[in-house]
């Protein structure tokens, strides 16, 4: 079961953009799937490390593609990537404690990470660069 | 020994280097115990041994001011040149004088510091490996700046300037390359002509602008070379320069007459050292002191060559083109080039295994490379096949397992700074690594949230002398926040510490650490980060979540 299903209206048209969202999502996908089935908690742990190195990339490719069109709001969209990293740290160590965690909220948590990643900045960001 | 291996040869293969690696001890030594010295007085930011090139270009610059001043007013002729020097000297003191001054003095300072530079860098084992490059060059360099400073010698045409004039005509007549002795041109005043003087000061001014491009080529290998001092370092270094130069200022012995022959002059030590050998021995036995000198100097690098670990590599399934460890190497041996492998991203990093310096530095910058990741996965964007960021992590783990007590610290050293073996005990554990900045800061994040220690030190070289140049100043911009990849904001600052204690700082380390560890009694044990618990009862923990992570 998929917990986000691609959708064309996530493609933002730059093609290095789209095909790390893709593999982002299937990776989400994948975590989730070893989220709700039992006793693969060990796996969980190092599939979130995946997210947060994947994800870590995907920004700093974005990061550059910004700095190389001298993208007006730069600072702000760096700023949000920082926060967007610090919070899936953060889900990271929930998931280690246990203590306030709950497998429907780290899901809904990294579906809303995910669709917002595109809705707010991203959107705007792509606009510019074509 | 965990780790990456020393960085200076091992004492197995100490015996065959023997000779180069006595020389580097004992010099290490005599440096350490100078610039101590220098570091208390000025403290380490400003302590003009970790400035040594830059102050070079300084002096340069200061050379080629004065100079342009006093050739304002030179007259390249037999009988106008020394008068004109006279004239600066004595009449226009306050300015052409001190110009004068500043143009012998800091030229030098730059012989001084050249001296100083090479024998630092051989010491510090700066010139082997791919560093041969910056260091043949600076043979070369070594040759352009005395012929700088002796062709200005020349000038002045005082008794000075003779003595130069007849030596070095006798010195090159010697190799037997020129027509008809030049030697001939110094017999009697009739034989010198003005247009020799035309010749002269061409060539020295040609012979500096040379200088000035082998500089600029001299450092074509390195990624942001340091090419001004600290404002503190230039504004001593001119202030001391100008004090020199009225308190003691350059003068002229007599104006030049070659129908008498002086009997003694006072040579600069500093560019004519060998001349009085040349008349005392020979002129031959001095080309071939000089030219086996040269020679050593220029072999230098491969006696015996340096043992290298493999260069880095790219593992292009983690490469997205980023250009983090492109920005970061210090040796510029990373580049970004056109995507070879299809997948569609414009760039991939590509190393040239000719100037990287095994650092990994480029690894450190890699945001892959982070020990969160699934293991089989841990093959980062750009890595050292010779200590690779997945060994790291295992390595950590290894030296973090055997920890016990509530002040656990695991300490990264550098291979080129303090020795840590001795550290590795009851309470701490020791890694080495080829270069601090070779660390992913999430490394450090790693092992304090996963409670693997309560503090992480990292132990590098002497601040403002990275052996790999830029390591220090990338960690600390990286701890700061102010480079990517940062460490990330919920890391406790307080557990984390950074001593640059240097080669020869293992006395400064010992110390640091017990304050540290007694810092780390004071704090207790970690609490780990994630979301802050909602402060009230919540009936629905969905709701308390949403607020406490701030999506989107």
């Amino acid at each position: 079961m998929a917990l986000i299903d691609w959708d064309d209206k996530f493609s933002v048209g730059v093609a290095s953009v789209d095909h790390e969202h893709r593999q982002l999502l299937e990776l989400i996908n994948e975590t989730y799937n070893r989220m709700i089935r039992p006793g693969a908690e060990d796996a969980v742990k190092d599939f979130l490390g995946e997210i947060f190195a994947r994800i870590s990339m995907h920004f700093a490719l974005e990061e550059k593609i910004m700095r190389q069109h001298h993208y007006d709001h730069y600072a702000e969209h760096k700023a949000d990537h920082e926060r967007l990293l610090d919070e899936i740290r953060d889900i990271m160590d929930d998931y280690e404690e246990r203590k306030y965690f709950s497998e429907e909220q780290c899901a809904h948590s990294l579906q809303q990470w995910f669709i917002e990643h595109f809705r707010t900045h991203d959107a705007r960001l792509h606009r510019r660069l074509d | 020994m965990l780790g990456f291996p020393d960085g200076f040869i091992g004492d197995a293969l100490m015996l065959k280097f023997l000779a180069v690696e006595t020389w580097q001890r004992g010099g290490r030594r005599v440096f350490w115990y100078i610039e101590k010295a220098f570091d208390a007085a000025f403290g380490p930011a400003i302590n003009p041994f970790y400035h040594l090139g830059a102050l070079l270009f300084y002096l340069f610059w200061i050379v080629t001011a004065s100079g342009i001043y006093v050739y304002i007013f030179f007259e390249t002729g037999i009988d106008g040149a020394y008068r004109s020097v006279e004239y600066l000297t004595n009449t226009q003191w306050y300015l052409g004088g001190v110009a004068r001054s500043l143009h012998r003095y800091a030229s030098d300072g730059m012989v001084a510091l050249v001296l100083l530079h090479i024998a630092r860098e051989f010491t510090l084992d700066r010139y082997r490996g791919v560093r041969w490059y910056s260091w043949v060059i600076g043979a070369f360099l070594l040759w352009l700046l005395y012929a700088s400073g002796i062709t200005g010698y020349w000038l002045v045409w005082d008794r000075l300037a003779q003595y130069v004039a007849i030596t070095t005509s006798e010195w090159f007549d010697w190799l037997g390359i020129f027509g008809e002795p030049i030697a001939r041109n110094f017999l009697s005043n009739a034989s010198v002509n003005d247009r020799f003087f035309s010749l002269m000061s061409f060539m020295h001014i040609a012979i500096p602008l040379f200088l000035l491009l082998g500089m600029w080529i001299h450092l074509q290998r390195i990624t942001s070379p340091r090419t001004n001092p600290p404002r503190a370092i230039m504004a001593g270094t001119l202030f001391s320069l100008l004090l020199l130069a009225l308190v003691y200022p350059a003068l002229s012995q007599g104006p030049a007459n070659l129908d008498t022959v002086y009997g003694t002059v006072r040579p600069d030590w500093f560019y004519l050292s060998i001349y009085p050998l040349i008349e005392k021995w020979s002129p031959g036995t001095v080309w071939a002191l000089v030219g086996g000198g040269t020679l050593i100097l220029l072999l230098l690098p491969w006696l015996p060559r340096r043992k290298e670990q493999p260069a880095a590599i790219v593992n292009l399934e983690n490469c997205n083109g980023c250009g983090r460890c492109f920005a970061d190497c210090p040796f510029s041996a990373v580049v970004l080039q056109p995507r070879t492998d299809g997948l569609p991203f414009e760039t991939e990093a590509v190393v040239d295994p000719n100037l990287c310096t095994r650092c990994g530095i480029c690894a450190g910058a890699c945001p892959t490379s982070t020990p969160f990741r699934r293991t089989i996965e841990l093959n980062p964007g750009i890595d050292l096949p010779g200590f690779p960021v997945r060994a790291l992590r295992e390595q950590t783990l290894a030296a973090t397992a055997k920890l016990s007590g509530t002040e656990r610290v695991m300490v990264y050293g550098c291979s080129f700074g303090a020795s840590i073996k001795s550290l590795d005990g009851h309470g701490v554990a020791t890694l080495v690594v080829p270069c601090i900045g070779a660390i992913p800061p999430s490394f450090i994040d790693f092992v304090i949230s996963r409670r693997h220690a309560d503090g992480v030190i990292l132990a590098g070289c002497t601040e403002g002398d990275c052996y790999q140049r830029l390591g220090i100043e990338w960690t600390k911009q990286r701890m700061e926040g102010r480079r990517d990849p940062v460490l990330r904001r919920h890391v406790p600052r307080r557990r984390v510490a950074a001593i640059w204690a240097g080669k020869t700082g293992g006395a400064m380390l010992l110390r640091e650490l017990e304050e540290f560890r007694a810092r780390l009694r004071a704090l207790g044990p970690y609490h780990r980060g994630g979301t802050t618990p909602p402060a009230a009862p919540t009936p629905h923990p969905l709701e308390a979540r949403d607020g406490a992570y701030r999506l989107g």
